[in-house]
C-alpha cells in the first residue's frame, strides 16, 4: 500500500486483566476505568491516541476474553467485532496485550487472532514484575512462531511506550505487510474441509478459520441476517458439525503447539515461594474471617460516608446560604431574582452538598475493585448467591450498586447465565445508590437525633446502615422470588473465575476514576435538577389566576384578623399561594392515594418529580419550601423541620411520616436512566416495566405498613 | 466409578489433570489454563464449602464443586 493511512483503527485485545485499559489510558491520556477485577471493561471504548509525530489513530479498548469461543456477553461483543470485516469497529491493527508473567494461557487467543488474518503487534505487558524477579525473557521465539512484531512493555511503569507508538507509526506509513502473519497456526482438520468449503462458497468467506468460527457461533453473531444464519445452520447440519467437540480439539491442538514455545520465551520459576497474595488470601478468603472481614469492610464504608463528610458538607451548605442571600441583596427585586434564588440556587445547593459523601463512596468502592478484592468476594459468596438465583459475580453488581445502578447493571455482562444475569439486573437497583444519600440524610435527621452515639457508633450512621440493609434484604427477597418465577431454557451457569494477584491501587488512576464518576454524577444529576427546579419553581409560583387571587385575599383577611407579625404573615401568605398554584393542584390530586402512607400534597409533588431521578427530592423540597417561605437563609432541613400540618397542628415530618417516606425511597424505582439501561441490556421494554412495577409495589406497601404501624 | 476428581482432593493436596468428564465444562476450563497434565493444588474451600480455590502453575482460579467434579485427576 505505502500511502499514509488516515483514521487507522487500532484495537486492544487480550485476556481479562492483562492491562489493556491501563495501556489505553497511557496512549490516549483518557481515563478508562482500570481495575484489578477480571471483566472490568464490559463495553468497547473509543479514544484517540497521539503518536510521536502528533498524528492520531483511533484506539478501541475492548473487554477481555480468553478465547474466540466465548461464554459471556462482554466477550461475545469482542468476537462480534473481530469477525465482522465490514463493521464500524473492525480494526486495521490489533495490539494484543498479554500478561508476560503468565504467558502460556495468554497465547491461545493470540494464535486465534493470527489465524483470523488481522495484523498484530504482540505486547508482552507487566515486564516490570519479571524484571523484579530477574527472569529472563526471550521474545524472539515468539515473534518467529507468530510471525508478528513482539515488544516488551510495562503499563504500570510506562516503559517502552515509545517503541509501541513508533510501531503503530510504521503501520501507518508502510502498511500492514510486517504485521500480517504468513502463518496458519491451526490447520483445519480434514474432516472439516467440506464444511469450511461450503461456507466459503455460500457466504463468500475466504479465510477457512473464519468459516470455522462462523459454524460455531453464527447463532449469536449479530452481523448475520436470519437468511445467512439459516444457510450456515443447514450447512453445519449437513456436515454433522459437532460444536463442542471441535472447540475442544482446536483448543487442545493449539496448546500443544505453543506450550513449548511459551516455556522458551519466559522460563518458569520452579517451586515459586508463597507470595504476598497467598498470605493475604489466607486471611481474606479464610472460611470464618473472610465473611466477617467482608461485612466489617462494608460497615466501615458506611461509617466513613457519614463521619468523614461532615465538615465539607457544612462548608458547602454555608456557601449556598451565603450566595442566595448575596444575590438577593445585589439584584433588584423581581420574578427573575426569585427564579435564581428560589429555583436555581436552592435546587442546586440541595444536591451539591452531597458531593463529599458521594466522592467517599465512589473512592472506597473503586479501591476495593482496584486491589483485586472483588474476585475474592465472588469466590466466597458464589454458593450463597446461587441460593438466591444469582451468581457469585452478582456480588460485584450488588456492591457497585451502592454507588450507582447503571455501572452495576453493565457489570452483569460478565455473567454467562442469562437467568442469573437477568435476576441480577432486576434486583440491583434495590441496593441503595448514592442518589438516595441526599434523601436519607435529610429524612434521617427527623427520625434519629443528631450527635447521639451507641457505643463507638454514630446513631445516624447506624440508621443509615439500617436503610442499606433493608435495601439488601429487599434485593435478596426479590431475587429469591425471581429465581422461581423466571423461566429460562438451556442456561449455563458457571463460576470459573480468575483470582488475580493483589496489586496496590495506582492512586493516580483511582483518583481520576473517582473524579470522572463524580463529575458525571453532578453533570447528569445537575442537568435534570436544574430543569426540574426551574419548571417546579414556575409551577409553584404561578397558578390558575382566580385561585391565586382568592388565596391571596383570604390569606390577607386571615393575617389581619389574627394580628400576625410581618414575618409570620409573609410566610402564611406564601404558603397559601403555593397551595393554590399549579404544583399545589398536582400534589392535591394525588394526595388521596398517598395519604394512607402519611404523605401530604407537598411530599406528593416531590414524589412526582422524583420519578425522573430520586436525587431531585431534596431540590424539589428546597424549591417548594423556599417559594413557600419568605426566609432565604434557612436550610431545607430547617424548613422541613418547622413545617406544621394545618389540620392537626402537629409537625409534618414526625417520625412516622419520615420513616414511611424513607422506606418508600429505599424500594421505589425512581431513575429514568436506570430504566433506559435495563431496556438496552435486556433488549425489551418488558423487563424495565416489570422492574418499575414490582419495585413500586414494594415501596407502596412497605410505606403503608410502616406508617400504619407507627401512627 | 470414574475415578478421582479435583473435588475429591483434600485442602493442600496436589493432583495432575487426566481428563474431563463434561465436554461443556472442559471447553471453558481449557481456556482458563486447566489442561491435561496440569498440576493443580487445592488451596482452600470457600466459607460455605461450595467452591474451590485452586493454585495452577502460574495463576489462581476459583471453581464450583460441580466444576471440580468434571476434572478427573491421575491416581
Ligand atoms: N505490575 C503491573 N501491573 C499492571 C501493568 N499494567 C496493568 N497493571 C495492573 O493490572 C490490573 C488490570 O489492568 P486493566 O488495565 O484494568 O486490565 P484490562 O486488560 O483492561 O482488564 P479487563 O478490562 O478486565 O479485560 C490493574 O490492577 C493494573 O494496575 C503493568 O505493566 N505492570
Ligand atoms: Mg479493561
Amino acid at each position: 500500500m505505502g500511502e499514509l493511512q488516515e483514521n487507522l483503527k487500532v484495537a486492544l485485545v487480550g485476556n481479562p486483566n492483562s492491562g489493556k485499559s491501563s495501556l489505553f489510558n497511557i496512549l490516549t491520556g483518557l481515563r478508562q476505568s482500570v481495575s484489578n477485577f477480571p471483566g472490568v471493561t464490559v463495553d468497547k471504548k473509543v479514544g484517540s491516541a497521539i503518536l510521536s509525530d502528533k498524528s492520531k489513530v483511533t484506539l478501541i479498548d475492548l473487554p477481555g476474553l480468553y478465547s474466540l469461543h466465548p461464554n459471556s456477553r462482554d466477550e461475545k461483543l469482542v468476537v462480534n467485532i473481530l469477525t465482522d470485516q465490514k463493521g464500524e469497529y473492525f480494526p486495521d491493527l490489533v495490539i494484543y496485550v498479554a500478561d508476560a508473567t503468565n504467558l502460556e494461557r495468554h497465547l491461545l487467543l493470540a494464535t486465534q487472532i493470527v489465524d483470523l488474518k488481522i495484523p498484530m503487534i504482540f505486547v508482552l505487558n507487566m515486564i516490570d514484575i519479571l524484571e523484579e524477579k530477574n527472569q529472563k525473557i526471550e521474545p524472539e521465539y515468539l515473534s518467529k512462531y507468530l510471525d508478528v512484531p513482539v515488544i516488551q512493555i510495562s503499563g504500570r511503569k510506562s516503559k517502552n511506550i515509545d517503541t509501541l507508538k513508533s510501531l503503530i507509526k510504521d503501520y501507518q506509513t508502510k502498511g500492514s505487510a510486517d504485521f500480517l502473519s504468513s502463518k496458519q497456526l491451526y490447520a483445519i482438520p480434514k474432516t472439516l474441509e467440506g464444511l469450511t468449503f461450503d461456507i466459503a462458497q455460500n457466504l463468500n468467506v475466504k479465510n477457512p478459520y473464519l468459516s470455522k468460527i462462523f459454524s460455531h457461533h453464527f447463532d449469536w453473531l449479530n452481523h448475520f441476517s436470519e437468511d445467512e444464519k439459516e444457510k450456515i445452520n443447514s450447512i453445519a447440519t449437513k456436515h454433522e458439525f459437532d460444536n463442542i467437540k471441535n472447540q475442544l480439539d482446536e483448543t487442545m491442538s493449539r496448546y500443544n503447539e505453543f506450550g513449548p514455545i511459551a516455556r522458551k520465551v519466559v522460563t518458569r520459576e520452579t517451586n515459586a515461594p508463597s507470595t504476598i497474595t497467598d498470605k493475604i488470601d489466607s486471611i481474606i478468603t479464610h472460611r470464618i474471617l473472610g465473611p466477617i472481614l467482608f461485612f466489617a469492610i462494608m460497615l466501615f464504608v458506611f461509617q466513613a460516608i457519614y463521619s468523614w463528610s461532615e465538615a465539607p458538607m457544612d462548608w458547602i451548605e454555608q456557601f449556598f446560604a451565603f450566595s442566595g442571600n448575596a444575590v438577593r441583596n445585589i439584584m433588584p427585586e423581581g420574578w427573575y431574582t426569585d427564579l435564581i434564588v428560589d429555583g436555581i440556587i436552592a435546587g442546586l445547593g440541595g444536591i451539591l452538598i452531597f458531593i463529599p459523601q458521594i466522592t467517599i463512596l465512589f473512592l472506597l468502592i473503586s479501591i476495593l475493585e482496584e486491589t483485586g478484592y472483588m474476585s475474592r468476594a465472588v469466590f466466597m459468596f458464589d454458593g450463597l448467591m446461587q441460593k438466591f438465583g444469582l451468581n457469585g459475580r452478582s456480588i460485584v453488581s450488588l456492591v457497585s450498586s451502592g454507588a450507582c445502578a447503571i455501572p452495576a447493571i453493565m457489570a452483569t455482562r460478565t455473567i454467562s447465565s442469562w437467568k442469573e444475569r437477568l435476576n441480577t439486573i432486576l434486583v440491583s437497583p434495590l441496593i441503595s445508590c448514592s442518589a438516595r444519600i441526599p434523601v436519607y440524610a435529610v429524612l434521617i435527621a427527623f427520625v434519629v437525633p443528631k450527635d447521639q452515639t451507641f457505643g463507638i457508633f454514630n446513631l445516624q450512621g447506624l440508621a443509615f446502615m439500617g436503610l442499606y440493609l433493608l435495601g439488601i434484604a429487599g434485593a435478596l427477597a426479590a431475587a429469591l422470588v425471581f429465581k422461581y418465577a423466571l423461566k429460562v431454557e438451556n442456561d449455563n451457569s458457571y463460576l470459573m473465575i480468575e483470582l488475580p494477584q493483589y496489586k496496590p491501587p495506582i492512586w493516580k488512576n483511582a483518583i481520576l476514576n473517582v473524579k470522572e464518576k463524580v463529575t458525571t454524577f453532578i453533570v447528569e444529576a445537575g442537568k435534570v435538577i436544574l430543569v426540574i427546579s426551574i419548571l417546579l419553581w414556575f409551577l409553584a409560583s404561578y397558578g390558575p389566576s382566580s385561585a391565586m387571587k382568592q388565596a391571596e385575599l383570604s390569606a390577607i383577611e386571615h393575617i389581619e384578623t389574627n394580628n400576625l407579625t410581618e414575618i409570620e404573615g409573609e410566610n402564611y401568605l406564601a404558603g397559601k399561594k403555593i397551595e393554590a398554584s399549579f404544583a399545589g393542584h398536582l400534589g392535591k390530586f394525588i394526595e388521596p392515594a398517598i395519604k394512607p402512607l402519611g404523605f401530604d400534597w407537598k411530599i406528593g409533588i416531590a414524589l412526582i418529580t422524583s420519578f425522573a431521578a430520586r436525587e431531585v427530592f431534596v431540590g424539589t423540597m428546597a424549591t417548594i419550601y423556599s417559594v413557600g417561605s419568605a426566609d432565604d437563609e434557612a436550610t431545607v432541613s430547617a424548613r422541613m423541620a418547622a413545617e406544621i400540618n394545618p389540620q392537626t397542628g402537629e409537625k409534618v415530618y414526625n417520625p412516622a411520616t419520615s420513616l414511611s417516606l424513607l422506606i418508600f425511597y429505599v424500594f421505589a424505582m425512581q431513575c429514568m436512566s436506570t430504566l433506559a439501561v435495563v431496556r438496552r441490556e435486556t433488549n425489551s421494554w418488558k423487563w424495565p416495566a416489570i422492574q418499575f412495577f414490582f419495585m413500586g409495589a414494594m415501596a407502596y406497601f412497605g410505606s403503608l405498613i410502616t406508617y400504619q404501624l407507627l401512627s | 466409578m470414574e475415578g478421582k476428581s479435583v473435588f475429591d482432593l483434600e485442602v493442600g493436596e496436589i493432583g495432575y489433570v487426566k481428563t474431563f468428564n463434561n465436554l461443556d465444562c472442559a471447553c471453558k476450563l481449557l481456556t482458563l489454563g486447566i489442561l491435561p497434565k496440569s498440576k493443580v493444588k487445592v488451596v482452600r474451600k470457600s466459607p460455605f464449602g461450595d467452591a474451590i480455590y485452586l493454585q495452577l502453575d502460574g495463576h489462581k482460579i476459583a471453581i464450583r464443586n460441580s466444576e471440580g467434579k468434571a476434572i478427573l485427576i491421575e491416581d
